[in-house]
């Protein structure tokens, strides 16, 4: 029992006797000791719906249970009922930091089901789009890790600089969050002299701010009070129960799907992966830091030796159907490993598309590292996981709160391509 | 090192929000604005309504005075924008290229000024056919 019961001795009145006399039991009484705290679903730790029940003993933490389903929208049962390419646009709404790697890994198996290989400039061009995402989704967790902190001007100032990088996007791309950029067979815009250099007259003044900004988070003491020997997990922990990411290159695991896969172009741009080994809070965010460095220096070099070639395809040529098969792909998203696995019939809509996000992993598995930290460190270690909550949510309603009930038969039978 | 050197800096600087109404907030030229069918071009095939990710399109009727030769179903596309996402998937599927592109962003319109219709059947009038 994770509930510590104080127990007393008292006395229960039973009732009168016929004599008239009080009758006195003597009985145990058990009273626990641990509170309940819920922190979320809606609470200002929490940028997303998520329900962590803290039971503390005291200050201290003594379990924590973890309980989703708040941002459900049966994105995966979508999937099934639209062609494959609405599909491209329906994977980039799941995440909307994250939206570039989820467009990219579900282009890159329907590539894989229809035997297409886009051109080397389209592939640069898709790291260049990824990698400004994982500064800007870097960016906007160590700002928030700020936040909750009660650190509100770094928070400030970090949202301001991260503009830069938004403006990048909205040059490369055409839209300052959603990118809507990646096609089966290419990319839809290309980039000409022009945008090259002002993307790249941007990133050039992000690169002090982030570098300021690293060497703040290892030497304020406001943030290292609060994140040093916090949430320490050690490397048994991250295999034990299959953390991922960020998370795990902060405990000294070196697991990056960018390294082991190569996909895209990452086979052809030099960068390296960034561990550290102390395992905790702190080693998590400048994990981060150090990535976003490293993306930077990714995004100028593509930038600087992007091949010449077609990258745009034309969208109108690609065959409505495809043949039947399957396909598997992953990604490095910014918060860890993502997979796509796509079922297709021979049909226009594929039968099944499955999504596993990398915060599924990350907050899921997690309440064991809560355990023995004060219910003050509890929303600093979750948001060093980096909580992806609409990311996440994957499972299936099976009833709702009416007295209406629906049948996983029912909604298997729905429609499928 | 602190934060200190970094925000006495900026006591002194200008804001760097950008007061919206009085100041235009910039824009890229090729930002993905509000777009509407040219109804010169457009010959109501219907493909961009099948190849919406969000169904914003829907498939009018065109007014009874106007006869289109290169348009003989008499269709037109008109897109809800509160449902659009601005993909650009009806542009670039576009068989004839009917779509024109803006960057315009600001969709909240007190008239008529801002609606696909309104805007798809303007096209016609300036060409006085």
């Amino acid at each position: 029992m994770f509930q510590k019961m104080l127990r007393i001795k008292a006395f229960t009145h039973l009732g009168k006797m016929q004599s008239g006399e009080m009758h006195l039991t003597e009985a145990v009484l058990e009273i626990p000791i641990s509170l309940e705290v819920p922190i979320g679903p809606q609470h200002p730790a929490l940028h997303e719906p998520l329900m962590l029940k803290v039971y503390a003993d005291g200050e201290e933490v003594v379990k924590v249970e973890i309980n989703t389903g708040y941002n459900h929208r049966g994105v995966e049962k979508l999937f099934e009922m639209n062609n494959f390419y609405k599909g491209v646009f329906i994977s980039a709404r799941i995440c909307g930091i994250c939206n570039t790697v989820h467009a990219d890994t579900y282009v890159r198996g329907i590539e894989q089901l229809l035997g297409l290989e886009p051109s080397s400039r389209a592939r640069y061009l898709r790291v260049l789009a990824m990698e400004l995402e994982r500064i800007h989704s870097h960016m906007i967790i160590n700002a928030i890790m700020a936040e909750i902190l009660g650190y509100d001007t770094l928070f400030m100032l970090i949202m301001r600089d991260r503009e830069y990088v938004m403006k990048a996007k909205e040059i490369l791309t055409g839209g300052r969050v959603i990118a809507d950029y990646f096609m089966p067979g290419g990319v839809r815009r290309d980039v000409d002299d022009i945008k090259r250099n002002r993307i790249l007259d941007l990133l050039k003044k992000t690169r002090p701010r982030l570098e300021y900004y690293r060497k703040l988070f290892e030497t304020d003491p406001t943030i290292t009070n609060r994140l040093i020997d916090v949430g320490v997990l050690r490397p048994r922990d991250i295999t034990l129960h299959g953390l991922v990411g960020p998370v795990a290159r902060g405990s000294g695991i070196k697991t990056d799907a960018r390294v082991e896969d190569r996909y895209d172009a990452y086979g052809e741009i030099d960068f390296n992966m960034v561990v550290h080994v102390e395992g905790d809070s702190l080693a998590r965010m400048l994990v981060r830091w150090d990535e976003a460095l490293e993306s930077l220096k990714m995004c100028e070099y593509i930038l600087t030796h992007l091949p010449e070639g077609q990258a745009v395809v034309d969208e109108r040529k690609l065959p409505r159907v495809l043949p039947p098969g399957e396909a598997f792909t992953r990604c490095e998203a910014p918060r860890g490993e993502l997979t796509y696995y796509i079922i297709g019939s021979g049909r226009d809509r594929p039968y099944r598309v499955k999504v596993r996000t990398p915060s599924f992993h990350n907050i899921i598995n997690s309440g064991f590292s809560y355990l023995g930290y004060s219910i003050a460190d509890v929303p600093v270690i979750l948001v060093s996981y980096d909580p992806c909550i609409s990311c996440m949510e994957r499972a299936i309603l099976i009833k709702d709160g009416e007295k209406k009930y629906i049948r996983l038969r029912d909604i298997a039978n729905m429609k499928r391509g | 090192m602190s934060l200190w050197r970094e925000i006495l800096k900026n006591v002194f600087k200008k804001p760097v929000t950008i007061e919206y109404p009085k100041v235009e907030t910039p824009i890229e030229i090729d930002f993905r604005g509000l777009q509407y069918a040219d109804l010169n071009k457009c010959n109501g095939c219907t493909l961009c309504a099948l190849e919406c990710p969000s169904k914003a399109i829907e498939m009018r009727k065109l007014p009874e005075n106007v006869k289109l030769k290169h348009n003989p179903r008499g269709l037109y596309p008109v897109i809800n924008y509160p449902s659009c996402v601005f993909c650009y998937r009806c542009v670039t599927i576009c068989p004839v290229n009917a779509y024109v592109t803006t960057n315009e962003y600001r969709l909240a319109t007190e008239t008529e000024k801002l609606l696909s219709d309104t805007l798809s059947l303007k096209t016609l009038k300036s060409e006085g056919s």
